[in-house]
């Protein structure tokens, strides 16, 4: 009984907006409307050209957002573990990046992209290297978004590790030096197959949550330049109220929940193995 | 005793070689510098920005952009709303959360797993997917740019948190105390508020936190379903600065500062909690 309301209102918020768009995606429906009209599966058809190719943008944008942070942040992990002084104040202050707000990490990259008045070129002009122009092209576009995200993010990856690495099974590693281990081989042998699963546990969810990013890309790029980083967060936002085109934005959806499924088993997979463990 | 700890110690955590030292640096000064330059250029003028000798620290600080973001109403509307609106999913969450965690910690019952495999799933889902079938039903609710129908949207990404997050410390109630309850005669609801959380408070807070602190930063739903009058700061600093074309870089910084002041002070409160919230993968902001 008491779990009631928590179930009731995640079903009504949640798991029944999920079903419903099905139902939207049938009817050619407009936020300009008021009347829909049935039209089967031809919603669908006129989306999949688009969907297939912000599938391809998100993955991009997705993937690379994943494996930066999780470089960064295992590195970060590692070299924090080690005994330096001011390590705990060093600890706290990386997590400032993760803190913001997305907008706000979004708001920041752009001012210091920017190309007339951005510290970057700035700083580039000073040491005698040429300007970059990184929100006005595709590629530097996509990079500028990866490099916001990867520096919002690694902060949460960084923390994940270094929990894991508290937990190192220390008699182990001592062990392994006493019969003459060297460092990397304790590294290689002890501490990287320790930190490999639950970091990539963290790396799968990290995708996820890329793949339905929208704050930093529709900040920071609006999709643009063209649209070279329009990924389907941003695609459908558009389509449903930049165009009003709710039953081709909620086709979009189902195409992007099937996707969502199969990526999200993936995660619940290892989820699931690394709890037997 | 204490000496054989240390080598030991030594050998798991050794000290960093050159190599790892300039590593370290250079990746401290990616993680940093950007939240220093948020700072500065906060408290530059503006003409000290646009300039062609543009210097890369405040020489001659001001407040001017600090003090605009408190004298513009607009701005000021957005700060009130984001507080009303994360407050209230923040105490939404925590109680219907709370409820849900004590239900799936401390009972077994048909539909448990389920339960919880949909709460997992829950957080898996991005609010772009949501996004019009929430548009739809606000609407058609009358609740539609109104703080309620915010709190209730933003409720969907905070409430697997804040379940799991409780879950995780209820777990750690010793069985004894809800026996000796029962024995004494206390009803289900009355152990509840009287025995378990009287217990947790530390844990209801964290949650509060943490589900405050997604609300406040949230843009996608508050771009859609909030409407001018009842817009949260971030959605009200993107169509303020971003969408007029020209931005005021140093109004922007200092009001993304505003913005995220609420989030620091609470990281700093919540310090010890940050740690194994996050570790255990059911916190993500």
């Amino acid at each position: 009984m008491i779990a009631l309301p928590a179930i009731l209102l995640f079903l009504v918020i949640a798991i029944f907006p999920l079903v419903s768009s099905i139902g939207t995606s049938l009817y050619d429906q407009s936020l300009l409307r008021p009347e829909r009209t049935f039209v089967g599966f031809e919603n669908y058809l006129d989306v999949w050209d688009e969907f297939v190719a912000r599938v391809g943008t998100t993955l991009t944008f997705a993937t690379l957002a994943t494996i930066f942070p999780v470089v960064l942040g295992v590195s970060l992990a590692i070299l924090l573990n080690a005994r330096i002084r001011g390590r705990n104040l060093l600890r706290g202050a990386l997590m400032l990046p993760w803190l913001l707000p997305g907008v706000v990490v979004s708001f920041l990259w752009a001012w210091i992209f920017n190309d007339s008045y951005g510290v970057l070129n700035h700083l580039l002009t000073m040491v005698g290297l040429p300007e970059v122009s990184m929100l006005g092209n595709p590629t530097g576009a996509m990079a500028a978004v990866v490099i916001a995200k990867t520096w919002n993010s690694f902060p949460w990856i960084m923390v994940v590790a270094l929990a894991v690495l508290q937990t190192l099974p220390a008699e182990q590693i001592e062990a392994a030096t006493i019969d003459g281990a060297t460092r990397s081989q304790r590294f290689r042998y002890i501490s990287l197959p320790h930190i490999v699963g639950p970091v990539a546990l963290v790396a799968v969810l990290e995708f996820i949550y890329n793949f339905g990013n929208f704050d930093t890309i529709f900040v920071m790029t609006g999709g643009g330049p063209g649209d070279s980083t329009t990924t389907l967060a941003v695609s459908l936002y558009q389509l449903a109220f930049g165009s009003y085109e709710l039953g081709k934005a909620s086709a979009m959806g189902v195409l992007w929940l099937i996707l969502l499924a199969i990526i999200s088993s993936a995660y619940l997979l290892l989820n699931r193995r690394l709890e037997k463990r | 005793m204490s000496r054989g700890r240390d080598i030991g110690e030594a050998i798991v955590r050794p000290r960093l070689t050159i190599p790892g030292r300039i590593t370290l640096t250079l990746l401290a000064l990616f993680g940093l510098l950007p939240v220093y330059w948020l700072t500065a250029t906060a408290f530059m003028k503006k003409e000290d920005v646009f300039a062609v000798d543009r210097p890369l620290f405040p020489v001659d600080p001001t407040l001017e952009n600090i003090t605009g973001f408190f004298q513009n109403p607009l701005l000021l509307q957005n700060l009130a709303n984001s507080v009303i609106v994360s407050t209230g999913t923040a105490v939404l969450a925590v109680i219907v959360g709370s409820l849900m965690a004590y239900s799936l910690s401390k009972f077994r019952y048909r539909g448990r797993s389920p339960i919880m495999f949909m709460f997992l799933i829950g957080q898996l889902i991005p609010g772009a997917l949501l996004l019009i079938s929430l548009y739809l039903m606000l609407s058609s609710a009358g609740l539609l740019y109104t703080y309620t129908g915010l709190i209730i949207s933003f409720t969907t990404f905070t409430l697997p948190l804040t379940v799991f997050l409780l879950k995780g410390i209820i777990d750690g109630l010793p069985d004894d105390i809800l026996e000796a309850a029962k024995v004494d005669g206390l009803s289900r609801l009355k152990t509840m508020f009287q025995i378990v959380f009287p217990l947790i408070v530390p844990g209801l807070i964290t949650a509060a936190m943490f589900a405050f602190m997604r609300g406040w930063s949230d843009l996608l739903f508050a771009l859609t379903l909030a409407g001018p009058a009842k817009q949260t700061l971030p959605a009200g600093l993107t169509q303020a600065f971003i969408h007029e074309g020209t931005a005021d870089w140093p109004a922007l910084m200092a009001a993304s500062l505003i913005t995220s002041l609420p989030l620091a002070i609470i990281f700093i409160l919540l310090q010890r909690y940050f740690v194994s919230g996050l570790a255990s993968g059911a916190v993500k902001g």
